[in-house]
């Protein structure tokens, strides 16, 4: 990470603003940082501009510098591989981020910083971006990475009618609705190392859409292939094995210079020993690996117990409750309502998840999302929660409750169905195998899903709460929310959209669209002397900055 | 003889037939389709997008005609996008020119299909996991048949002794406690650093590492040695090897009873001779179909041994085919189960005929 990215550059206005609201006590630090380096400062700039030197703030986030060389063995599924844009789970990235590399990345501390891109500004209303390509970067090809090899990742990213292509969504106002590819004339290349972006609508949520785990850039001649196959990428590493689920394997390219100092691991190997955390366990006892993907539950203190390091991070990861509004009586805002005057947060985040993390609000919007706002605290009363049920006619209806069969899933939906039962609601339990839950999760009329933690409050309700989006599992449609969420997206200015945002959360909790109990913190363990495995808010492991203890 | 081995091919190639059918109609149930759609395109695709990934991938034929194709006895499908005009078909690997692709990819042309959820042809993924689960079964039959035929002989030599009670009853705890059961205690006492035997072995400084033997076997796939391979092995061995015993010690307790027997014993020969020179061929005849059966027994026995020491040979991979509906590697897994199960029963038959010669094939 270099501190004189924003040299001679000038601050973005907004960073001033902003940096006044967290001397003022309005923003916390993760906040600022968040929306600063959107905005194209550095991490270090920002801290200066709070008053934090630069040698403290390097300390605050710095990462250690490992001896070279080594073998690092990661527990971590191993799925099949596919064109990155259509990736659904972070286990693709971090199995390809070695390879093909990302423009940004979004740190522990939730800021973001440059990879591919030297640095990057936004004008003042967040509708123009211009990204600076880090010079000196060549593919493993030996060819040079420009900016135009940006732009055509960009139209690819753009194109919405490709099947399961999650990066449209990120792309949001980039993309034409009308032909399902990139505005004409959005994307500029200046010159060989720089490009613009222009937005048609303010949008603050390019920068983190562009960190994404499906946000790989490919050479343009191999966009829409899948880097395991053709094994053209920018990263220092190639991928010499690959096993679906079983193992596998990234060599350092001894055939490649790549640009940065880190790469330390001349080998990592990836083992899939399954979804099972005793399997895990077992493995890491016969020293078939290092480090784990995630620790969940009980088995954090079992993995200390045999001496491994833990590493947390407090994150908007969640487990969200929903009915699908598809399924009858789902559509029926009392049921809902119901459902969520019955139960407790704190009992379904002590019962099923240990008490490790905090409370939430059936709004799915975190506060350490920086426009969060806060509501009056929600109301639980479970004679009032039958009550309604029974005036809306369904009291003999059976809550059948799915969810995965292992794990705080579980756990949490077995202490979400003894909620309802405690307030004389009929429930079902519907346990499903992890291997064929995901097939039908959008689906089922009332079940739990995992949600990963986004960057900011409004890229959750893009993704998942908009009318149509290929994610909204819970089938709500509201006009009203649409409209509200536009609006949001283009204030960038966090008061202001503070208070579209409690609209929006109002309008969450008033509809019952979810039920949430609470907000996760994640866990990683790993074997002691294992350096920068550190837990990251979305799973993400970069393999150039891992090493080993000599 | 030929005509019987003959015959008893016919009946192979007809239970092959008619299980992959049976399999091959239930992997094809639309929810099933719809399944593999998801885990191979986008776990979160809609349904129209589901629709046009199995109408590109040739899954909207007819049943009848994909089953044909898979045989190898109906042309393979293929397909001309309309918007680009590249042709996608069955037997068109990518990269190769259209033309120059073959008309029939089936079974009948050695082509076992696609692996979907390993992203490899079929017969590249099962050869090699077969391998593994072969030495798997080699170490286990190694184990399993000569203790087992030990003890059942010892218990079998004089009935009701004390030596007979004691093994009899070593034998049945051990063929009454399945698989997952007895894997999962193995793996308490002996292979975790927190229970069982290792933290008291550790503590006496016995052992050098955190635990006794190895509760994963991942290791054992490249490199088998005691230490990681001893806790799968005697989990299958253990389970086959109480009922061979007990098979076992019938019979030799029948033989022990039959008229030459005694007509010997009266002549004077001693325990140790009769035992050996007169009843022990005699009393092998029944265990030996046994030990036959047990082929398809450890067959079952595999998958629940290889997923729970993460060991990822055939019984493994049966698992991860039908948990993510992989169609043509399936189908492989039940050619193979009925192969191994018929072979092994041909191999019981003719291996009867040479042991007892009243018993004839016509």
């Amino acid at each position: 990470m270099s501190k004189d990215l924003n040299r001679g550059r000038e601050i973005h206005p907004a960073a001033r603003m902003y940096a006044k609201e967290h001397l003022a006590g309005d923003l916390s630090r993760r906040e600022f940082l968040v929306r600063t380096t959107a905005l194209g400062l550095t991490a270090t700039a920002a801290y200066s501009l709070i008053g934090i030197g630069a040698a403290e703030a390097q300390e605050a986030f710095a990462r250690e510098t490992p001896p070279a060389g080594g073998t690092l063995k990661i527990q971590m599924r191993v799925i099949a591989s596919k064109d990155p844009r259509v990736y659904d789970w972070s286990e693709l990235g971090n199995m390809t981020r070695g390879l093909v590399e990302y423009l940004v990345e979004y740190n522990r501390d939730g800021s973001f910083s440059g990879v591919l891109l030297e640095s990057w500004e936004a004008n003042d209303d967040a509708t123009e971006y211009t990204l600076h390509i880090r010079p000196g970067v060549t593919w493993n090809t030996g060819e040079a990475f420009t900016a135009a090899h940006v732009a055509a990742n960009f139209e690819a990213w753009c194109e919405a009618d490709v099947e399961g292509n999650s990066m449209a969504a990120r792309m949001g106002g980039l993309v034409d609705p009308e032909t399902n590819r990139a505005r004409e004339g959005a994307i500029n290349v200046v010159d060989d190392t720089t490009l613009t972006i222009t937005l048609p609508a303010p949008d603050i949520t390019l920068v983190a859409g562009i960190a994404d785990y499906p946000a790989a850039v490919q050479h343009p001649d191999y966009i829409g292939q899948d880097p395991v196959a053709h094994g053209v990428g920018t990263g220092a590493y190639m991928i010499s094995e690959h096993e679906v689920g079983v193992r596998a394997v990234l060599e350092k390219n001894p055939d490649h210079t790549y640009w940065g100092d880190t790469a330390y691991l001349d080998r990592i190997e990836i083992v899939d020993v399954g979804t099972d955390p005793a399997a895990w366990l077992a493995s890491a006892e016969a020293g078939e690996h290092d480090m784990t993907y995630e620790t969940t539950g009980d088995y954090i203190d079992v993995f200390t117990a045999i001496g491994w390091e833990t590493s947390e991070v407090v994150t908007a990861a969640t487990l969200v409750i929903r009915c699908n509004q598809a399924n009858a009586p789902y559509e029926n805002v009392a049921v809902r309502q119901a459902i969520n005057l019955a139960v407790d947060p704190n009992e379904v985040l002590a019962l099923g998840y240990a008490g490790r993390g905090i409370v939430a609000e059936n709004h799915h919007v975190c506060p350490v999302h920086p426009e969060y706002a806060e509501l009056p605290p929600i109301t639980i009363d479970k004679d009032l929660a039958l009550q309604t049920l029974t005036d809306a006619g369904y009291a003999d209806h059976v809550f059948e409750v799915t969810s995965l069969d292992a794990g705080f899933e579980r756990d949490s939906s077995d202490a979400f169905a003894a909620q309802l039962r405690d307030a004389g609601f009929n429930v079902e339990r519907v346990i499903i195998p992890g291997s064929t839950f995901w097939n039908d999760w959008l689906n089922y009329p009332l079940s739990s899903t995992t949600w990963n933690h986004r960057e900011l409050g409004v890229i959750i309700y893009n993704l998942a709460y908009r009318s149509g989006v290929a994610w909204n599992e819970a089938g709500y449609s509201n006009p009203d929310f649409d409209a509200l969420l536009d609006t949001a997206n283009g204030i960038q200015d966090a008061d202001a959209r503070r208070e579209t945002m409690a609209q929006l959360e109002q309008i969450m909790q008033d509809d019952a669209v979810i039920n949430q109990s609470y907000w996760r913190s994640l866990y990683r363990s790993y074997r002691p002397g294992v350096i920068n495995a550190d837990m990251h808010p979305k799973f993400e492991i970069n393999v150039h900055y891992l090493g080993l203890a000599a | 003889m030929a005509l019987f081995i003959l015959r008893r091919l016919g009946v192979m190639v007809l239970t092959a037939l008619c299980l992959t059918f049976i399999v091959f109609f239930l992997t094809n149930l639309g929810p099933n389709l719809e399944k593999l759609a998801k885990t191979q395109g986008n776990a979160r695709m809609s349904d129209a997008q589901v629709e046009s990934w199995l109408d590109r991938n040739g899954y909207g034929q007819p049943l009848v005609t994909r089953y044909g194709e898979w045989l190898g006895v109906v042309p393979g499908w293929t397909r001309e996008d309309a918007e680009t005009g590249e042709i996608t078909g069955r037997c068109i690997d990518p990269g190769m020119d259209p033309a120059a692709a073959p008309r029939f990819c089936g079974l009948l042309q050695g082509d076992f299909g696609y692996s979907t959820v390993s992203d490899d042809e079929v017969a590249a993924v099962v050869g090699g996991r077969l391998a593994l689960t072969g030495k798997l079964m080699f170490w286990a039959f190694l184990i399993m048949v000569p203790a087992a035929l030990l003890v059942g002989v010892l218990a079998g030599m004089r009935e009701g002794s004390r030596l007979d009670r004691s093994l009899s009853t070593f034998a049945i705890a051990t063929t009454a406690t399945p698989e997952y059961v007895s894997g999962v205690i193995f793996i308490v006492l002996l292979a975790s650093s927190q229970a069982g035997l290792s933290p008291i072995l550790a503590e006496w400084g016995w052992i050098d590492g955190g635990t006794l033997f190895l509760g994963s076997a991942r290791s054992a796939m490249d490199n088998a040695n005691f230490w990681n391979f001893t806790l799968p092995v005697m989990t299958i061995a253990l389970y086959g090897m109480g009922y061979i015993a007990r098979m076992t010690r019938a019979s030799m307790a029948e033989v022990m009873t039959a008229q030459y027997i005694r007509t010997a014993r009266l002549k004077g020969v001693s325990f140790r001779k009769i035992v050996l020179r007169h009843a022990l061929r005699n009393a092998l005849i029944a265990p030996f179909t046994v030990i036959m059966l047990q082929f398809p027994w450890l067959l079952t026995g595999v998958v629940i041994v290889e997923t729970l020491f993460n060991y990822n040979g055939f019984g493994w991979t049966l698992v991860q085919a039908a948990s993510n509906n992989d169609i043509e590697l399936l189908l492989t897994c039940s050619i193979v189960a009925v192969l191994v199960v018929l072979v092994t029963q041909l191999i019981s038959d003719i291996g009867y005929v040479f042991l007892n010669p009243r018993i004839r094939i016509s």
